[in-house]
């Protein structure tokens, strides 16, 4: 077992289930939606995409480039949740809220990319 | 070498380099890793703690920092701006969490810079850097240029002679201190250069083997078999360019030459060659050596007093056995003595050697020294050479010493030493190099004058020191075509000109420039030393020496029509180019 792989794999489903757990519920409900939940899929995927660093293989750099779509979607929603509640006049509107979830959905996609790549190499190191 | 053979060359040249071009890059981001994952590790918890920590408003009601303020406080506080404003004033519950986050951001920060100083200063990111920076250079190289393999002595000088004649060049070199010495060096041009072993045929690709401006390669290492293997990979990978290489061993030559055509310098070879004419002909060898030497160098010294009396040789290695050859085939003796350890082959005493320590007076006389008039000191010491030129000297004051000096540091001592002749590999090798560079006619000149007599010599060499000066004059090539002299070919189309009337000067048709003409390549045959009456004809190709300014004045001659007619055939030119198609409509009519 190599440790390495261990954390690899274990930030990227982290960093997908946390995103999935945001995602989930009625899309302009803003208290089905928890946000230290939105917060930690930013930060675990932030900490993904560094992890992905420095791999000159094909796969290595779809792996970065899926990492860093998810990044700018969750940061895009982060934005836009911060924007409603701190900026705007009229708060966490449902509206702002449904931007802030489709946002993530978004970012949900690239991660689900990610886990599908994480499992396809996995499959294909067992085959050889 | 048409366009088809060079496009798939193009495309292999970026496919060997690509992969290793953005090297640096990939360091970076793997070895940042770990750091950047502490640092926002850290940064995250410092966040998420300043928001679930309860916090009081002035008014006492309990109060929550949302993320955006959390984030933006710990912002300027983990990066040491320290802004200072704050959304409420913090409670100490507060005060403690952020006494503890800024730690960790020191800490998370201090590691992080730490590890990217290290890094930058690390060996294997220093070369990724050179790597990239070297095929960017060399990709970007837009003249003709030349791969160097080996900057040592050799390339050195040789290197300094390019730089000095305007011509690029790229090295390669297994040595950290010749690439640091060429950033030290003085040559103009910039010098793309790299630490690598040039006999890895990856390397030379790097280094532009495949670019198109690449015109040949130098093989110049010290290692032989570095040398074949460089000629080996130009020949297979790039059939066609030109290559030279330096071999000091008959067997590396041959194999060499089984790889196209590339031009072997064999020092030894080479030495023995010049000695065997030197004997001959002094005057020749001299003409010879001045022609190849750098730009601007003086009138070597002639060497009048080498006499082909009998010969003594000391060292029958390589250098020993070519040495005798030649002067035998001159019809010199050789007596040879060797202290056994060149006698590899035939332990027994080949072609009549004495065995012994020559240093020792019993072992001269016994190859009787008093009868003969040169030495040669021919051993891979230079310590030893020195002191056999000391004891043959003590035997017999009137020698013609010849030594050969390994190590060019050991220069002040040989020259100290008051040496007649003295054989430097490094500057045999750099000179016939430079050679076959600089005009590839000079070649052929060189080969038909070294069967000229002395006193043709010595009136060429007057005939160059009258009109250039005693400086090293300058060597080029002119075809009398379209292309490299329109004027004169126009002239030519008229009348048939000599080839006093071209070396006349523009500006006063009554002198001539400084420019003498060595040799005339024709169909009809080739004239050395050609006189001035000589009749010049359309597609001759002339190898002329001369000054500068002389090669200037003379260009004006072959490409400015009023120059060409006025220095040819003494007539008002047709300058302009209505004019001219005046002239030649009322000359058909």
């Amino acid at each position: 077992m190599n440790l390495e792989k261990v954390v690899f794999g274990f930030f990227v489903m982290l960093a997908a289930t946390l995103n999935f757990g945001f995602f989930i519920g009625d899309i302009d409900d803003p208290t089905v939606h928890n946000r230290y939940e939105l917060y930690a899929a930013v930060v675990v995927n932030l900490i993904a995409t560094v992890l992905k660093f420095g791999d000159r293989t094909q796969i290595g750099a779809v792996h970065l480039a899926t990492s860093l779509v998810a990044d700018l979607q969750l940061i895009a929603a982060a934005v836009v949740l911060v924007w409603a509640t701190n900026v705007s006049p009229e708060g966490v509107t449902p509206s702002a809220m449904a931007s802030v979830v489709s946002l993530s959905g978004g970012a949900l996609l690239a991660n689900l990319v990610s886990v599908v790549l994480l499992v396809i190499e996995t499959v294909s190191y067992r085959r050889r | 070498m048409s366009v088809e053979e060079q496009a798939p060359s193009r495309a292999e040249v970026r496919a060997a380099v690509g992969p290793q071009s953005s090297e640096a890059v990939f360091l970076v981001l793997r070895r940042m890793r770990v750091p950047l994952i502490v640092l926002l590790t850290l940064f995250a918890i410092s966040v998420l703690g300043l928001t679930l920590i309860p916090g009081t408003n002035p008014d006492g009601t309990p109060w929550r920092m949302g993320f955006f303020d959390a984030f933006y406080f710990m912002s300027y506080t983990a990066t040491t701006i320290g802004y200072g404003e704050l959304p409420q004033a913090f409670n100490d519950a507060q005060r403690m969490w952020v006494t503890l986050s800024i730690y960790l951001s020191v800490i998370g920060w201090a590691y992080a810079i730490g590890a990217l100083l290290s890094l930058v200063q690390s060996r294997p990111f220093r070369q990724a850097i050179a790597v990239t920076r070297f095929q960017r250079s060399v990709r970007n190289l837009r003249e003709p240029f030349w791969l160097m393999a080996g900057h040592g002595h050799t390339g050195d000088m040789l290197g300094t002679w390019l730089d000095d004649l305007g011509k690029r060049f790229v090295v390669v070199d297994v040595r950290d201190d010749a690439v640091d010495a060429l950033d030290l060096g003085t040559y103009t041009a910039d010098v793309p250069a790299i630490v690598a072993d040039a006999s890895t045929p990856d390397v030379l690709v790097q280094a532009g083997l495949l670019h198109p401006s690449c015109v040949g390669v130098l093989a110049l290492t010290d290692d032989d078999e570095a040398n074949l293997a460089v000629v080996m990979a130009a020949s297979v990978l790039r059939p066609g360019l030109q290559v030279i290489a330096r071999t000091s061993s008959a067997s590396i030559k041959a194999r060499m030459e089984a790889f196209g055509e590339p031009i072997v310098i064999d020092p030894f070879d080479r030495f023995g060659d010049h000695f065997a004419v030197s004997l001959r002909a002094p005057a020749t060898e001299q003409l010879a050596d001045w022609l190849t030497r750098a730009p601007e160098a003086p009138l070597p010294q002639p060497h009048d007093d080498i006499r082909p009396g009998p010969w003594i040789l000391y060292g029958y290695g390589r250098f020993g056995r070519e040495v005798t050859r030649d002067l035998r085939r001159e019809g010199v003796e050789v007596r040879i003595i060797d202290a056994g350890t060149g006698l590899v082959d035939e332990p027994e005493g080949a072609d009549g050697a004495i065995v012994g320590d020559a240093t020792r007076r019993e072992i001269l006389d016994q190859a009787d020294i008093s009868s003969a008039v040169g030495f040669i000191a021919g051993t891979d010491n230079d310590v030893t050479n020195l002191s056999l030129v000391r004891a043959a000297r003590r035997a017999n004051p009137s020698l013609f010493i010849v030594a050969r000096q390994n190590r060019p540091e050991n220069a002040e001592l040989f020259d100290a030493m008051g040496i007649d002749l003295l054989l430097v590999p490094t500057t045999v090798v750099a000179q016939e190099a430079l050679a076959h560079i600089g005009a590839p006619m000079l070649w052929q000149f060189l080969q038909m004058a070294s069967h000229q007599g002395q006193q043709w010599s010595a009136d060429l060499i007057d005939r160059l020191v009258e009109r250039c000066g005693t400086g090293s004059p300058e060597l080029w090539e002119v075809a009398l075509t379209t292309a490299d002299a329109p004027a004169v070919v126009r002239v030519l189309d008229r009348h048939p000109i000599a080839l006093g009337d071209l070396l006349r000067d523009p500006l006063d048709r009554t002198s001539t420039v400084e420019v003498v003409c060595l040799m005339v390549d024709s169909f009809d045959g080739t004239v050395l030393a050609p006189p001035d009456d000589l009749v010049l004809r359309a597609g001759d190709r002339l190898l002329l020496a001369g000054r500068p300014a002389g090669r200037h004045s003379m260009e004006s001659t072959l490409l400015v029509d009023s120059s060409a007619a006025y220095c040819l055939s003494d007539e008002p030119a047709a300058t302009g180019w209505l004019w001219r198609r005046l002239t030649r409509e009322d000359a058909r009519r």
